[in-house]
């Protein structure tokens, strides 16, 4: 039935002037809060640049002379190293940590839980400063069953080098941080899901290789992310304890020279090349476990902001700022 | 009636102070439909669930094919078995869920793939049978396809291929139908009808009396853990003695 008809019939009310809204352009709502708010930053940017620029004692031919300097690379090396030695170690521990809290055993539960509690309370530079001392604590270690002679005995003094020290710290420390994320993960995912597996007949080690923590993952990266940005900031206390890694190695060359700013801006801009690498991973990684989310995911998503440089960059539709 | 390929007997669970099966008795003939109706609560799904030990009964047993599950007799005890001896078990029994429970993260030939690999089938002959299966419930287009991607029924229907995949001689249907909208009832129904007539044994709990007056070769109604009758459809679900039995289904027909 044609809408002439319809009001014909008297099933439709017509009124003047319906014609010319059915025709009307419809115009979008003004935004001026947007424009002012670009202006604005605008000219903050502009005040900083020119500052870096103009400003002589920033000394940028000093920064562009170290930047790839061997000592340095040296040190960045390390760091990176130290970064990703600790990183899978802590969460291959923390996998097992997780695990355990999970676990329907109150045993492991709870040593689990003591675990994170103490390494979650103890700060790492402690930690390190501790295993660095542990020669003066444990001269020895002997490894076998309590009051009965040992297997084995190490003297530790040769064992905890500061590079030693420094992975074993940050791995306890960031393993109690992982299984906290991790359990987050896991308990994310739907009973359901692993109830489905198990009637499939998928062993208990299966169900949570293939079923459960790939699901959990979307919950764990995240988190991870800014755990491993910490991370990578973090190995720098490592300095304390005269291990060679990015930042004690720009302060080994500046404490002779005295050009410590733009020493200092070295290494910043060392720091912020390496997290913004890890960030772009950790894009690619979220992208990657969202397979089957029917999220839309692809490349233009970096070009509307959305590479997590910042954590949750993404402006939502639903709330307008301004 | 032949030998029972499934045989519960004296099976009881409580949850806390609430028992929940009470005593439940029940054969399923080889090759036979048995239908459970009953009211919300009434502990349908726990039954189904102690048939493939995902839930442990506190008294009683289940026998599938003359093996009891999830135990061991050893005398005058019944020993629990390892997880790896219920998990063989288990892969004899497929099962259908109402909330579909296919993996989000595995496209739908995947998940018809995961139980095959699991039990040690070489991925080439695992998708060949994955790719009959698919067909069988006519998704043979959906292979490549996310379960967020699918409608609810044919989620299900990929469902049943799934359990279907490991070539499981009981099929357990706990309300398949029941999160569906109704327009894709039917296929889902049509496709276990299909199965019934390939002489799948199934158990299947459901609302959709049409189908037990269809398909099922025994109805038995549960209330509040009992299993208060049982008989043929024709009898069921024609004049039942029982008075919730008759109070349920003139809410539902
Ligand atoms: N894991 C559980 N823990 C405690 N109570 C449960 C659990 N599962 C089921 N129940 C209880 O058992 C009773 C029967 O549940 P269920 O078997 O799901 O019934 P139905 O499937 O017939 O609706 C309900 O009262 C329910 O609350
Ligand atoms: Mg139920």
């Amino acid at each position: 039935m044609s809408v002439d008809e319809a009001v014909r019939r008297h099933t439709l009310l017509a009124r003047d002037g319906d014609e010319q809204l059915l025709g009307a352009r419809l115009v979008a709502r003004r935004k001026p809060g947007q424009w002012i708010s670009a202006a604005l930053a605008l000219l903050v940017v502009a005040g900083i640049v020119k500052s870096l620029v103009t400003n002589p004692r920033y000394h940028w031919d000093v920064v562009g002379a170290f930047f790839l300097r061997p000592s340095i690379l040296d040190g960045l090396v390390l760091t990176l190293w130290l970064t990703a030695a600790v990183l899978i170690s802590s969460y291959l521990l923390g996998i097992v940590l997780a695990v355990m809290r999970l676990s329907t055993n109150p045993v492991l539960s709870s040593v689990s839980a003591v675990y994170i509690w103490f390494f979650r309370s103890v700060p790492p530079l402690l930690q390190l400063l501790f295993w660095f001392q542990m020669a003066s604590l444990y001269p020895q270690i002997s490894l076998g069953i309590p009051f009965l002679e040992p297997f084995v005995t190490i003297e530790t003094a040769h064992l905890f080098s500061g590079l030693l020290a420094a992975f074993v710290g940050l791995t306890f420390d960031i393993a109690a941080f992982a299984a906290e994320i991790i359990r987050g993960g896991l308990v994310s995912v739907e009973a359901g899901q692993s109830e489905a597996a198990k009637a499939l007949g998928l062993s208990k080690a299966r169900i949570f290789w293939r079923i459960v923590l790939p699901q959990a993952m979307p919950a764990i990266i995240p988190a991870s992310g800014n755990l491993l940005i910490g991370l990578l900031k973090g190995t720098s206390i490592v300095s304390v304890i005269a291990v060679q890694d990015l930042l004690y190695s720009v302060q080994l060359i500046y404490a002779q020279n005295y050009l410590v700013i733009p020493l200092l801006l070295v290494a910043t801009i060392w720091y912020l090349i390496l997290v913004t690498v890890l960030s772009t991973i950790q894009f690619f990684v979220e992208r990657y476990y969202a397979r089957g989310k029917g999220a839309r995911t692809g490349f233009w998503r970096l070009w509307r902001g959305q590479l997590p440089l910042v954590p949750r960059s993404s402006p939502r539709r639903d709330v307008e700022v301004i | 009636m032949s030998e029972p390929l499934v045989r519960v007997r004296g099976l009881s669970k409580q949850f806390g102070a609430n028992t929940v099966l009470d005593g439940i008795d029940l054969d399923v003939a080889r090759g036979s439909v048995a239908v459970v109706l009953g009211p919300s609560g009434s502990g349908k799904s726990t039954l189904l669930r102690t048939v493939n030990h995902l839930e442990k009964p506190d008294a009683g047993f289940v026998e599938v094919d003359g093996e009891i599950i999830g135990y061991r007799r050893e005398g005058a005890q019944l020993r629990e078995l390892s997880d790896r001896a219920v998990t063989r078990q288990r892969s004899r029994i497929g099962m259908v869920f109402q909330q579909f429970n296919l993996f989000p993260h595995k496209t739908a030939l995947e998940n018809v793939l995961e139980g095959q690999l699991a039990a040690g089938v070489r991925r080439r002959a695992a998708e060949t049978r994955g790719r009959e299966l698919l067909d069988r419930v006519g998704l043979a287009d959906k292979e490549r396809s996310y379960p967020r991607q699918m409608s609810g029924g044919q989620q299900q229907r990929v469902a049943i291929a799934r359990a279907l995949a490991v070539e499981p001689e009981l099929m357990l249907f706990d309300e398949p139908t029941s999160a569906l909208d109704p327009e894709m009832v039917g296929e889902v129904l049509g496709v276990m009808k299909d199965l019934a007539r390939t002489g799948m044994t199934m158990i299947v709990v459901t609302h959709e009396i049409g189908f037990a007056r269809e398909v099922a070769d025994q109805v038995v109604f549960l209330d509040d853990g009992r299993l208060v009758e049982a008989g043929p459809p024709g009898d069921v679900l024609v004049s039942p003695t029982h008075e919730r039995a008759r109070a349920f289904l003139s809410a539902v027909l």
